[in-house]
C-alpha cells in the first residue's frame, strides 16, 4: 500500500511538472515533503507562510518544520522571491524583525538539494525546496516553482 | 544559544537653535541647540542571547546600549524572558516583554528592519516606554488565507528618569493582534497602564495650598495614579517591489500629559538595492494645551506674584503636549544582507504654541518654526 502511494505521489507531481511545460533546468524548483507525508499538494502562500514563520502546521494539522539553503545560495534566492515576493534583503528584514521580537528563529539551513532532500525523505515534519532535477522516489513535490 | 545583534550608527543635522531635535523623549540631547550635528539621536547598539533549555522552553536577553537622560550610554536589559511554547500556536512568557502598543513597537529600535531612520516621531515618541515587566501570552490562528497573532499581556512597567524623578506604570494591561493576508498586514493595538510620577509634584503641591481652585487643578493634571490608554491601527502593504504603511493612535493621559491623535502614512518603491520613500506624519492634542489656573484676581494681593508663578509652570507642562506636523523623504540602500545606508531629510513643523516633539527648548523657543533635519544612518544586524 505504502509504495503504491508513492508512486501515486511521485506520478502526481511529474505530471504536474510535466503540465507546467517549462523546460527542465537549473531554474526549476520543487517544495518537497517526505514521501511518507499525506500532505498532496500546497499553495504557494501555504508554503511562504510555513518559510516564513507565520505558519507552524502543514493544512491537515501536522507540525511542519522548513528547511533552509544556505544563506547566498542562487535556488534559496530564487525560492524566496518567487513564492514570498522577497530579495535577500528584504527576507533578512523580515527575519530581524522575527528574532528581535522573539517571534521566531530562520529555518536552519542545509548545504545543497541533496542535503535537504536527505533531511525530508527521513523526517515526517519536514519541508524543503530543491532543484526539480534532484527529485527521488523518498520525497514529493508538494508545489512546482515556475 | 544564539548571538544575534542589531545597531545604527547615526549622525543627525538640525536648523533649529531654541530646541534640540532627537528621537525620543528618554534622551540628554539632540541635534540643533546642544549641537548643530548629533552622533546621539538615532545610535544605538543591542545585542540579544536566544537560548532554548527543552523542546519546549526558550529565553531570551536582550540589552541596549543608546544615550538616554543622564548623556550616558549605559546598558540597559530592553527585554529578559522565559517562554514556554504550550502548543506550536500558543506561547506564553514571563519577565520583561516589549509593550506591543505601535505597528513597529516589538523592533522600534531595529532600524534595519524598517525603511526609516526611524520610526516617524509623531506617533512613537508620545510613548516612550518600550518593555513592562510581566507576562504574556500569544495564539497563532488562521481564518481562511489571514493568518492572526493574538497577544494579552499584563505588567508593570518603570522609566528611567534623571533621578530623583521617575515615572511608574502600574496594572499595565493590553491586547495586540496582528493578521497577515498575502502582502497585506494590519496591527490593533489597545493598552492601558495605572501612571504615577513625581513630575511636577512640587507645582501641584504649591497649587494645593491655594485651596479648592488649585486641588482641582492638581486633579486634573497631576500624573498620580491615573489609568493611561492608548489605541492604535497600523496597516501595512508590501508586495515585494513597493510598500505602503499608515498607522493611527490615540492616547489619553487624563493628566498634563494630555490627549492626543497621531498619524503617519508612508510610501516607498525598490529599485535594485535602493527605496526611495516618502512619509508625512502629524500629531496633535485633543485636550487642553493650556489652562487659565488659578484665579490671580481673587488671590491675596502678597501671594498673586506666586499664583502667576504656579500658573506658569502648569502652562509650562502643558505646553509639552505634542503638537507638530513633518513630512520625510529619504533613500534606503541596501549594502549586502546586513547592512543599509539611509539619508533621509524631515520638515519638522511643531506648532500651537508646542514644542512638538523637540527637547531642550530655550525660553526663546517659539513654535510654528519649520526645522529642516538631514539625518545619515547605518543600520546593521548580525
Amino acid at each position: 500500500m505504502a509504495p503504491l502511494n508513492v508512486i501515486c505521489r511521485l506520478g502526481a507531481a511529474l505530471l504536474l511538472g510535466a503540465l507546467a511545460g517549462a523546460p527542465a533546468g537549473a531554474a526549476d524548483l520543487v517544495v518537497i515533503v517526505s514521501a511518507r507525508n499525506p500532505v498532496a499538494t500546497l499553495r504557494a502562500d501555504q508554503v511562504a507562510a510555513i518559510f516564513l514563520g507565520q505558519s507552524v502546521r502543514f493544512p491537515d494539522g501536522a507540525e511542519a518544520v522548513p528547511y533552509d539553503m544556505r544563506l547566498g545560495a542562487a535556488l534559496r534566492d530564487e525560492f524566496y522571491a518567487r513564492v514570498t515576493n522577497k530579495s535577500p534583503a528584504l527576507l533578512k528584514a523580515h527575519w530581524s524583525k522575527m528574532v528581535f521580537t522573539g517571534r521566531g528563529q530562520p529555518p536552519a539551513e542545509l548545504s545543497d538539494s541533496a542535503a535537504v532532500r536527505r533531511r525530508v525523505a527521513g523526517d515526517l515534519d519536514a519541508i524543503g525546496y530543491i532543484e526539480r532535477n534532484a527529485l527521488d522516489p523518498s520525497v514529493h513535490a508538494v508545489l512546482v516553482v515556475q | 544559544m544564539r548571538v544575534s545583534g542589531f545597531g545604527t550608527l547615526g549622525v543627525v543635522h538640525a536648523s533649529v537653535r531654541e530646541a534640540d531635535y532627537t528621537s525620543s523623549v528618554l534622551k540628554a540631547s539632540g541635534a540643533g541647540g546642544t549641537r548643530r550635528w548629533s552622533a546621539d539621536v538615532d545610535t544605538r547598539l543591542g545585542m540579544q542571547l536566544d537560548t532554548t533549555f527543552a523542546r519546549r522552553w526558550s529565553a531570551v536577553l536582550q540589552v541596549v546600549s543608546e544615550q538616554d537622560l543622564d548623556n550616558s550610554y549605559r546598558p540597559r536589559v530592553e527585554w529578559a524572558n522565559v517562554k514556554y511554547q504550550v502548543t506550536p500556536e500558543l506561547a506564553v512568557r514571563a519577565g520583561r516583554i516589549a509593550l506591543p502598543v505601535f505597528l513597529m513597537a516589538d523592533y522600534r529600535k531595529v532600524g534595519y528592519a524598517y525603511p526609516w531612520v526611524r520610526p516617524p516621531v509623531e506617533g512613537y515618541n508620545v510613548l516612550a516606554i518600550t518593555n513592562s515587566d510581566g507576562v504574556d501570552a500569544t495564539l497563532r490562528w488562521s481564518a481562511g488565507p489571514v493568518r492572526n497573532a493574538s497577544q494579552v499581556f499584563y505588567g508593570h512597567s518603570s522609566v528611567p528618569l534623571t533621578p530623583p524623578l521617575h515615572v511608574v506604570g502600574r496594572g499595565d494591561i493590553g491586547v495586540s493582534n496582528i493578521s497577515e493576508w498575502g502582502a497585506f498586514s494590519v496591527r490593533v493595538n489597545a493598552a492601558s497602564a495605572e501612571i504615577s510620577s513625581n513630575i511636577g509634584s512640587e507645582l501641584f503641591g504649591a497649587l494645593g495650598a491655594f485651596g479648592p481652585a488649585g486641588q482641582a487643578l492638581g486633579a486634573r493634571y497631576a500624573l498620580d495614579h491615573k489609568r493611561m490608554t492608548m489605541l492604535n491601527v497600523g496597516l501595512n502593504y508590501d508586495p515585494g517591489t513597493w510598500f505602503l504603511m499608515a498607522e493611527a493612535g490615540r492616547t489619553n493621559g487624563h493628566s498634563f500629559l494630555g490627549a492626543t491623535r497621531s498619524a503617519y502614512v508612508s510610501a516607498g518603491w525598490r529599485w535594485h538595492s535602493f527605496t526611495p520613500y516618502a512619509t508625512w506624519a502629524s500629531v496633535r492634542a485633543t485636550s487642553a494645551t493650556s489652562d487659565p489656573g488659578l484665579p490671580v484676581a481673587a488671590v491675596p494681593p502678597a501671594l498673586a506674584p506666586m499664583a502667576a508663578a504656579l500658573n506658569a509652570g502648569l502652562n509650562a507642562l502643558l505646553a509639552t503636549i505634542p503638537q507638530q506636523t513633518s513630512a520625510a523623504a529619504g533613500l534606503r540602500w541596501d549594502l549586502g544582507t546586513n547592512m543599509a545606508l539611509k539619508l533621509q531629510y524631515d520638515r519638522v513643523t511643531p506648532h500651537d504654541g508646542s514644542r512638538g516633539t523637540l527637547i531642550n527648548q530655550t525660553p526663546r523657543f517659539r513654535s510654528g518654526h519649520t526645522v529642516h533635519v538631514a539625518s545619515v544612518a547605518l543600520d546593521f544586524v548580525y
